[in-house]
């Protein structure tokens, strides 16, 4: 055998692009064929949409006639067509013509397509009878729409009878409506000047709108929101080429074996492949914007009159350096479908939820009135495509821009690294990887699951937060959250997993020690969770706004005092330590050491609080939660911490004793540090006075204390 | 030289239809250099798993392997350096040439850059692959495959080389010609575990025959040692009365 050699990451993505460019069915399908057909496909979409114009604007168009009051109707037609003729306003379009229709049965002929529009008039209680018969017909529109026709004024009413799915016949429609409506005015104005009002708007005063926005700003405000969805489109088709075959298509083809028996470390060929699709997924990128570019330059595309670029050296930086973790989950993406996949064809059935997944986060850049500076910035790809957006309105701001990276750049880590798992799974060689724990279910299956089950809960989280937020009012959105999802979640886990409640909810008497300790802990840990949350809001300002809207919903209207008590701190400090210190921490305890688990479910604490600015306190309190339970094995000196933690928080607001806005002293710090301190050491005593981890079930290694 | 220790090696699938699967429960054997280590078994007796565990593509559920002194799984990389891994489902890629594909392999199992170009060319005039060697392994024959597929198997140069059941679906010439291969390379000195359930190949070419049954290993030792055992004089029979007794 022979040692040494180098350069494995290089050759294989080397021989993956030569393999990929040796396709040649493939290239042709997926980069050739757009080219040459879409200039086709816009060519022909902009002939027929040409010629549909041309149809429309010269369309000489026939109108019938019909009523108890087709007189009234014909003279009101009359004076609407000669406005259609005679108006100035048709110098920028050829006027219609209109030509009168008489037919004994004209709404058929609408409907066959020989006339496009029928007038109808009818006198003031004829139309109330039509009206009625029609509203009986459809009983949904009752009782509002009959109320309203009562109170009509009894003059004649003219009805346009069209069809929608007609263009000719919707165009008649709407400029023979348009001038009926100028008939309308006028009339109403001759009314007016009848009796001695007339008065032209400009006598009541000027009115001009001027846009201040420079044309930069206009075109950085267009291709900022368009921009990464469009990007994102064309990686996440390009790579794909690529990506099928990396994995799917190795294992179709029986070559993966081989390549898995290679001296290739895992990793390396996961990043070989992911280069090859990032790759491929920027060249078809770059060719279809140079295939766009041709299009504008022919004028086949037609872009807005004032378009003018402005993108500095550091917005360009910027630009990449959020694009970065774009690219890289999506080729991480796009390589862990594939590696899931077992052919071709189980690719392309994963391929469309990715895709969803991928890029419809990118259009929250389309929301109105979503601004970097907010949760947005947290959620992988919608951050960086809002922060794109604001980069190329040439607004920085650093620590969101970074949030935003750095949340696009985890998940593109996290996938990368399930994709490197992937590839070490013995599902793609044995076509199984299911183990003991998989078939017995029960207990030894929820470790795997649990994370699976909240993410699930927090998904129902921001549905109905999103839905109906705070629509639903205080009480029941805390009773929803808490009793409903939390603990209701909880107790079916415990059910799906045949878990011992008194073990997943950690129901074991507390040692007496830790309850003094938790009469000191409690108010030192809010204490230096406010100076935490406070040094982190030097980072990241919380707007006025949130402040208010928090504080208007801490607020709870008129509730008594022993009812804000009930619901924001006895409620929560029972129900939230059952699911997050209970069921949750049972089900990771038997992967992670007591560290790690304190922090991993102090940090899923503070995501379920959803507000950026809130996820750090209140992940800060998750922690320390976690470290009692922990300490003393027991949920119950956990849940009066949690519930005494609510309630000093909220109480002397409520009581009036300090304002909102109260500022703890500078001493205050250090004191709580001191307690908190206290209350640790009386707990970590008791702890050593057991002589063992107080918490079952800690660290890796399958439960054992 | 002992190049291969197994002990106590087994592996569980779980089967959501049939529970739990022992493909391999507690093999132990050890192979030496210079010598074939024949593995014989029906279909579905643990042959292909426990080559796959010491390829260290599966993981085993209990038990170890060492390869050239590396364990398995702690340390799969320099245990896929020392290893050449042959079988009827390791396809080539169809779009490389015969060249390539044996200058890919060669770099990809570390095998020093400067002298990839005199090994291939080696290999390429040993094997008969000079006819071809620019033709994309798409359009050759069963047999030039073949030939590739063994030049790939040994283009790093490994002391280890796995052979499960190479002689699948290969007409008598080229199974005749796989023999050959595997002969001088035994001569070169190599480790040569080689599983096939065709006794007759088991009989021509194992310096030493394990018969391994519903993941179990019924004996081991070389055909005389199995003669004077069972008192049988083919192996055929030698290998049914060691199933009866085992199962």
């Amino acid at each position: 055998m022979v040692d040494g050699g180098g350069g494995v990451l290089g050759t294989l993505y080397r021989y993956e692009l030569r393999m990929l460019l040796r396709d040649t069915r493939t290239i042709a399908i997926a980069v050739v064929a757009p080219l040459l057909l879409f200039p086709v496909l816009i060519l022909l979409a902009r002939e027929a949409e040409r010629r549909r114009e041309a149809v429309i604007e010269r369309a000489t168009y026939r109108y019938a006639l019909t009523g108890t009051e087709e007189d009234f109707a014909y003279y009101r037609v009359q004076e609407a067509l000669a406005i259609e003729a005679f108006d100035p306003d048709t110098a920028a379009r050829p006027p219609a013509t209109f030509l009168h229709d008489r037919s004994p049965n004209p709404d058929s002929l609408v409907r066959a397509g020989a006339i496009q529009v029928v007038v109808e008039g009818l006198a003031a209680d004829e139309y109330l009878r039509v009206r009625a018969r029609e509203l009986a017909e459809r009983p949904g529109e009752d009782s509002a729409a009959l109320a309203e026709l009562a109170e009509l004024p009894e003059v004649p009413v003219l009805r346009l009878h069209y069809r929608t799915d007609s263009d000719v016949s919707r165009a008649a429609f709407e400029r023979l409506q348009e001038r009926l409506e100028q008939v309308r005015r006028q009339q109403r104005d001759s009314v007016y000047r009848a009796y001695g009002l007339a008065i032209d708007l400009s006598e009541l005063g000027g009115l001009e709108a001027r846009n201040v926005a420079t044309a930069e700003r206009e075109t950085g405000a267009l291709l900022g929101v368009l921009l990464t969805p469009l990007l994102l489109f064309l990686m996440l088709s390009g790579g794909s080429i690529v990506a099928v075959d990396a994995i799917s298509g190795e294992k179709e083809r029986g070559t993966l074996e081989t390549l898995l028996t290679t001296a290739a470390r895992r990793s390396e060929i996961v990043a070989a492949k992911q280069l090859a699709v990032v790759t491929v997924g920027i060249v078809v990128t770059v060719v279809n914007l140079a295939n766009l570019f041709v299009y504008i330059v022919l004028d086949l595309i037609e872009l807005p009159q004032e378009l003018a670029v402005s993108i500095g050296p550091l917005s360009l930086l910027v630009l990449l350096a959020l694009y970065l973790p774009l690219t890289v989950l999506v080729s991480s993406g796009l390589l862990l479908i594939s590696g899931w996949a077992k052919s071709y064809k189980e690719y392309q059935l994963y391929f469309l939820p990715l895709f969803a997944v991928v890029f419809l986060p990118s259009l929250a850049v389309l929301l109105p009135g979503m601004e970097l500076s907010s949760a947005i910035a947290l959620v992988p790809v919608a951050g960086v495509a809002v922060a794109v957006r604001e980069v190329m309105l040439g607004e920085i701001d650093w620590p969101f821009l970074a949030l935003a990276a750095l949340s696009t750049g985890g998940a593109a880590w996290g996938a990368a690294r399930l994709t490197e798992r992937a590839l070490s799974t013995e599902r793609l060689i044995s076509g199984t990887e299911l183990d003991q724990a998989d078939l017995a279910g029960g207990p030894a299956l929820f470790p795997r699951r649990v994370l699976r089950w909240f993410g699930l809960l927090w998904v129902v989280l921001l549905v109905s937060s999103a839905w109906a937020g705070e629509s639903l009012g205080l009480v029941h959105q805390v009773l929803f959250n808490v009793v409903g999802l939390f603990f209701g979640g909880s107790l079916l886990m415990v059910r799906a997993y045949r878990l011992e409640p008194r073990a997943a909810f950690a129901l074991r008497p507390a040692p007496a020690a830790a309850w003094p300790a938790v009469l000191i802990g409690a108010p030192a840990a809010l204490v230096t969770g406010v100076g935490l949350a406070e040094a982190f809001q030097r980072f990241v300002p919380v707007p006025e706004e949130v402040l208010r809207s928090f504080g208007q919903f801490l607020g709870a209207g008129e509730l008594p005092l022993w009812q804000i008590v009930l619901i924001l701190a006895v409620i929560p400090g029972i129900f939230e330590e059952l699911a997050f210190r209970g069921v949750l921490m049972h089900g990771l305890a038997p992967r992670l050491r007591p560290v790690p688990l304190a922090l991993a479910v102090g940090a899923i604490f503070g995501i379920f609080h959803v507000s950026l600015w809130r996820i750090v306190p209140t992940a800060y309190l998750g922690v320390v939660l976690a470290a009692v339970v922990l300490l003393t094995g027991s949920i119950y000196p956990a849940m009066l911490w949690h519930a005494l933690n609510n309630l000093i928080a909220i109480v002397p607001v409520e009581l009036g004793w300090v304002s909102e806005d109260y500022d703890l002293p500078m001493w205050s710090y250090p004191v709580a540090s001191a307690g908190l301190a206290l209350s640790f050491t009386l707990l970590w005593w008791t702890r050593r006075a057991a002589g063992k981890m107080q918490y079952v079930g800690t660290g890796p290694g399958g439960g054992r204390p | 030289m002992i190049t291969v220790q197994v002990e106590g090696l087994a592996k569980t699938f779980f089967d959501e239809a049939r529970g739990a699967i022992h493909a391999v429960d507690g093999v132990s054997f050890e192979c030496r250099a210079g010598a074939i280590f024949g593995l014989l078994g029906a279909n579905g007796a643990g042959k292909t798993t426990t080559l796959r565990m010491l390829a260290t593509i599966l993981r085993p559920t209990a038990g170890r392997a060492r390869v050239m002194g590396h364990d398995v799984v702690a340390e799969p990389e320099v245990v896929r350096r020392s290893l050449g891994f042959y079988s009827a489902s390791t396809a080539l890629y169809p779009r490389l040439t015969a060249r390539e594909t044996l200058e890919f392999f060669a770099r990809v199992n570390r095998y020093p850059r400067e002298r990839v170009g005199a090994r291939v060319d080696e290999l390429v005039e040993r094997f008969g692959i000079d006819r071809f060697e620019s033709v994309r392994v798409e359009k050759l024959s069963s047999g030039m495959k073949q030939k590739v597929s063994i030049a790939r198997t040994v283009v790093h140069d490994p002391p280890v080389l796995v052979f499960d059941e190479p002689t699948v679906g290969l007409d008598v010439i080229n199974a005749l010609e796989m023999q050959e291969v595997i002969r001088a390379l035994r001569a070169e000195g190599k480790t040569i575990i080689f599983s096939t359930h065709v006794m007759s190949e088991a009989e021509k070419l194992c310096d030493t025959i394990v018969i391994i049954h519903g993941g179990r290993l019924l004996a081991s030792g070389s055909l005389e040692e199995h003669r004077r055992a069972t008192g049988k004089h083919y192996l055929e029979d030698i290998f049914v009365q060691y199933v009866r007794e085992g199962g």
